[in-house]
C-alpha cells in the first residue's frame, strides 16, 4: 500500500467562508483534517494602546470597530465599563434605550452570522432575506445616529440624544415585521436535509470541553450551560425584561444554529418591552463634569460652552482604580478591564474578546472532520476578527 | 524665622510665619481655587474665588491674602464656601462672550478650567450695555475687551514686576476696562503673560494653532547676555508663539519685547540661506568654498598689508557658546588681534 502523504493548505486569510481575516493552516490526510492551526494578528489596529492616548470619551468609536458586525453591544460594555469605574449611575430612559441599540445590534450580528454561515455551505438565498431585514436595523441606526454599521450612539452617562418618534416607530415596524422574517429563514434552513447533514455532529463540543476552552454566549450555550451575562450578572435594567436562555443539548454546529435563531425571537421580545414601557426621563446622567451639554444650551450659555469644550478637548478625569466589567455580547462575554490612574486617559485598557477562546478552540472542534466542514464550524462559532485582532 | 502651626481641612500643617494661608494649603497638599492670584504677583483680591472659613470669624476671608496665625482653624471646602464661589463666578462670567471656540486661549484658559472645576452651571450670556473700547497701546497685543474679567492681574504685573505702570482699570462695575498709557507701555508683554483669559492675546500668531496642539521647546532666548528661558510654540515645524513659565529661569517667566515677540525672523522667507559675494556693485550667490577662499584671501591681504590690528571681529548671541570660543580664538589665533567683541556684552 502506498504510503499516505500529509498536505497543507492555507486557508485564508483572503477567503470569503474565514469572515474577515482569519487564516487557518489545515494540516490533511486526504480529506480529512489531521491538525489545524490558527494565526491571528491580520486586522490588528491597536485599539488597546489607542484608548491609552485618549479621553475616555474618545475611545467610544474604537469600540464600535471590535465586533463590527453588532456594534453597540460594544459600546455597552465600554460605557458600563467606565460608568462603574467612575461611579455613575444612568437614567433609566437611558438604560431602556441602550438595551434597545444592544439588543438590535445582537440581530444585526446574527443576520450577518446566519446569511454567511448558509452560504458558506451552499445555501444562497438565505442572505438576501437576512440583509433584508438587516437593512431595517441598519436604516434604525441612520435615524437615530446617522451611521448605519457603526452609531457611537452611546456615551459616557447615557446616550447621545433623546430617541425620535420616528426612532420609536421604527423599532415597533421592524419588532412586528420580524417574526414573518425569522420564519423565512426557519422554512428554508431547520429541517433542510442537507442543512441538517452538513451540520448535525460536526464540531461538536461537550458542556464541559467548552467551559474549559473558555466558550462563552451562543457558542457555549449550544453545548447545554445556561449561561448569559444579562441574567447571572444583569446591568443597564436587563432584570426588568422578561426573556429566555436558549441552549442546545449535544453542542454541534446544528445545536449552535438552533440557540442563535431562538435569540432572535428572545432579543425581539426585549425590545418590544423596553420600546413598549420607555420609562419617561433623562437620557444622560446629570452631572457637571462628565455629561456633555445641549448644543442649544451652548449656544446661549458659557458655562455649558466651557463645558463642553473641556469635556470635548480635555475630557473628563477618572479616579485612580481598577474594574473589570463584562457584557453579553452578541458573541459572548465581551469584558473590559479598565485601569484609571487619576488623568483623562486609562492607564490600561484590555478586551476580553468572545471570539479569541472561540477561535482557539478551532483545532479542538475541526480534527477529525473534512475540509468541507471546516467552513460549517468557522461560521458556527461566528467569530469576527475586529475584535480577536482588536 | 518662627514657625507657626495652624489646622487646615483636619490636617496640621506648620508654616513660617507670614505666609498666606492659600500657600500653608499647598504645602499640605489641599487644593484651593483661584483666579486672579498669580504666583509672581502680590494678592490683588478682586475674584473672590480663594475664600475659606476661619473658626470663629464670620464672614469668609481671602486665603490668598490673610496671614497665618498661631492655631487657625481653617475650612477650605463647605456647602456655604462652594455657593459663594460659585455666586461670585457667576458674577464674573454673566458679560463674558460666548467666544471659547475661536479664543486663542481656550484650553489653556484659567476662567474655563475653575468653571469646569467648579461645575457650574447656567449662566445665561447677557451682552454688555455700553460697548467697551478695546483699543491697545501695542499692536503686538489686542485686547478683547468684553472677554476682560477685570482681575487686575496685568496691572499689578506692570506696576510690580516691570516697574512701569502703564496700565489702569477705568470705569465702575460694567463699564470698567483697562487702559494703557501708550507712551510708558514698553511692549514687553508682561501683561500678555499673566492674563488668565484671552482677552489679552497676541497679535503676531492669532488663530495659528490650539495650545494642546503646539509642542513646546524650552530654550534659552537669543537676544542679549541675560539668559532668558522661555517656551517655543512649534506647530508644523514652525514657531508660532514664544510663552514663559514662571518656575523656569532667572527671568522667572518675564521677557522683554524682543524675547517675546521676535520670533518671526527664524521661519522668515528673507533670511540668507547662501552666501552672497560683492561685485561690481551687484550680490550674487556663491558656493560656501568660494565665499570662504574669497574671506580668507581677503584678510590674509589686510593683515599682511595694514597690520592684524587693523581687522576686527563682533560675534552674536544667536551663536552657540563654543561658536563663539572658536571665533574669539580665531581672531586671537589666526589673525593676530584682540578686537573682539560680541552683542551681549552691551
Amino acid at each position: 500500500m502506498a504510503e499516505s502523504k500529509k498536505m497543507y493548505l492555507n486557508m485564508g486569510p483572503h477567503h470569503p467562508a474565514t469572515h474577515g481575516v482569519l487564516r487557518i493552516e489545515l494540516e490533511l490526510e486526504g480529506e480529512t483534517i489531521v491538525n489545524a492551526t490558527p494565526r491571528i494578528g491580520y486586522l490588528h489596529r491597536g485599539i488597546e494602546k489607542l484608548a491609552e492616548s485618549r479621553n475616555y470619551q474618545q475611545i467610544i468609536p474604537l469600540t464600535d470597530r471590535l465586533d463590527y458586525a453588532s456594534a453597540s453591544a460594544n459600546n455597552m460594555g465600554y460605557c458600563v465599563t467606565v460608568e462603574k469605574l467612575m461611579g455613575i449611575e444612568v437614567p433609566k430612559r437611558a438604560q431602556y434605550l441602550r438595551v434597545i441599540m444592544a439588543e438590535l445590534a445582537r440581530i444585526m450580528g446574527h443576520h450577518l452570522w446566519i446569511g454567511t454561515h448558509a452560504l458558506d455551505i451552499g445555501a444562497m438565498s438565505v442572505v438576501f432575506y437576512a440583509f433584508r431585514d438587516r437593512e431595517m436595523i441598519m436604516d434604525i441606526n441612520e435615524e437615530i445616529s446617522g451611521y448605519r454599521l457603526t452609531p457611537t450612539f452611546f456615551r459616557i452617562g447615557g446616550v447621545a440624544h433623546d430617541a425620535t418618534p420616528k426612532f420609536i416607530e421604527m423599532v415597533r415596524d421592524f419588532v412586528k415585521w420580524f417574526p414573518k422574517g425569522l420564519d423565512g429563514y426557519h422554512k428554508l434552513l431547520t429541517e433542510n436535509k442537507i442543512w441538517t447533514t452538513r451540520t448535525m455532529d460536526i464540531g461538536t463540543i461537550s458542556a464541559d470541553e467548552a467551559v474549559n476552552y473558555g466558550f462563552t454566549g451562543p457558542s457555549l450555550r449550544g453545548s447545554g450551560v445556561a449561561y448569559d451575562l444579562r441574567k447571572a450578572f444583569p446591568y443597564s435594567s436587563y432584570d426588568d425584561f422578561d426573556f429566555q436562555i436558549p441552549v442546545g443539548d449535544k453542542g454541534d454546529v446544528y445545536d449552535r444554529y438552533l440557540v442563535r435563531m431562538e435569540e432572535f425571537s428572545q432579543s425581539l421580545k426585549i425590545i418590544d418591552q423596553a420600546i413598549e414601557n420607555l420609562p419617561e426621563g433623562p437620557v444622560n446622567v446629570e452631572n457637571p463634569w462628565i455629561s456633555n451639554p445641549d448644543l442649544d444650551e451652548v449656544q446661549k450659555d458659557i458655562s455649558a460652552l466651557i463645558r463642553r469644550f473641556m469635556i470635548h478637548a480635555k475630557g473628563f478625569a477618572a479616579p485612580e482604580a481598577e474594574v473589570y466589567q463584562a457584557v453579553e455580547g452578541a458573541k459572548g462575554e465581551l469584558g473590559f478591564y479598565l485601569v484609571g490612574d487619576g488623568s483623562e486617559h486609562p492607564y490600561r485598557l484590555k478586551i476580553r474578546s468572545p471570539c479569541f477562546y472561540l477561535a482557539s478552540a478551532l483545532p479542538r472542534l475541526m480534527v477529525g472532520h473534512m475540509v468541507a466542514d471546516a467552513i460549517a464550524i468557522i461560521g458556527s462559532i461566528d467569530v469576527v476578527l475586529g475584535e480577536i485582532d482588536r | 524665622m518662627s514657625m507657626v502651626r495652624l489646622t487646615i481641612d483636619g490636617s496640621e500643617v506648620e508654616v513660617p510665619e507670614g505666609t498666606t494661608i492659600l500657600k500653608a494649603a499647598e504645602k499640605a497638599g489641599i487644593r484651593i481655587p483661584t483666579l486672579c492670584y498669580h504666583k509672581r504677583l502680590p494678592p490683588i483680591e478682586s475674584c473672590n474665588m480663594c475664600i475659606v472659613e476661619i473658626e470663629g470669624e464670620k464672614e469668609p476671608v481671602n486665603s490668598c491674602a490673610a496671614p497665618v496665625s498661631n492655631g487657625l482653624v481653617v475650612t477650605t471646602d463647605s456647602k456655604a464656601l462652594h455657593e459663594q464661589r460659585t455666586a461670585n463666578l457667576k458674577k464674573i462670567l454673566k458679560h463674558h462672550p460666548l467666544d471659547c471656540p475661536i479664543c486663542d486661549r481656550a484650553g489653556e484658559c484659567e476662567l474655563q478650567d475653575i468653571v469646569y472645576e467648579l461645575g457650574i452651571e447656567d449662566v445665561p450670556y447677557e451682552p454688555r450695555k455700553v460697548k467697551r473700547d478695546d483699543t491697545y497701546s501695542t499692536s503686538l497685543i489686542r485686547y478683547w475687551a468684553d472677554r476682560c474679567i477685570m482681575c487686575g492681574r496685568c496691572v499689578t504685573a506692570c506696576r510690580d514686576i516691570k516697574q512701569i505702570g502703564a496700565i489702569e482699570i477705568q470705569g465702575e462695575e460694567e463699564n470698567a476696562r483697562i487702559v494703557v498709557d501708550p507712551d510708558k507701555c514698553k511692549s514687553c508683554g508682561e501683561c500678555l503673560m499673566v492674563c488668565p483669559t484671552g482677552a489679552l492675546t497676541e497679535n503676531l500668531s492669532r488663530y495659528k494653532g490650539r495650545p494642546w496642539l503646539v509642542k513646546r521647546v524650552q530654550t534659552t532666548c537669543t537676544y542679549c547676555g541675560c539668559g532668558c528661558q522661555f517656551e517655543l510654540n512649534v506647530l508644523d515645524n514652525r514657531v508660532i508663539g514664544v510663552t514663559t513659565d514662571v518656575d523656569t529661569g532667572v527671568n522667572q517667566g518675564s521677557l522683554c519685547v524682543k524675547g517675546r515677540f521676535g520670533y518671526e525672523f527664524i521661519g522668515d522667507e528673507s533670511r540668507l540661506k547662501k552666501p552672497l559675494i560683492k561685485e561690481n556693485g551687484a550680490l550674487r550667490e556663491a558656493s560656501w568654498e568660494e565665499a570662504l577662499d574669497t574671506v580668507a584671501e581677503k584678510f590674509k591681504a589686510i593683515r599682511d598689508q595694514h597690520g592684524p590690528d587693523n581687522i576686527a571681529g563682533l560675534t552674536s548671541a544667536k551663536c552657540t557658546n563654543e561658536e563663539n570660543f572658536l571665533f574669539q580664538k580665531f581672531m586671537r589665533a589666526v589673525i593676530g588681534t584682540n578686537n573682539v567683541d560680541h552683542c551681549a556684552r552691551l
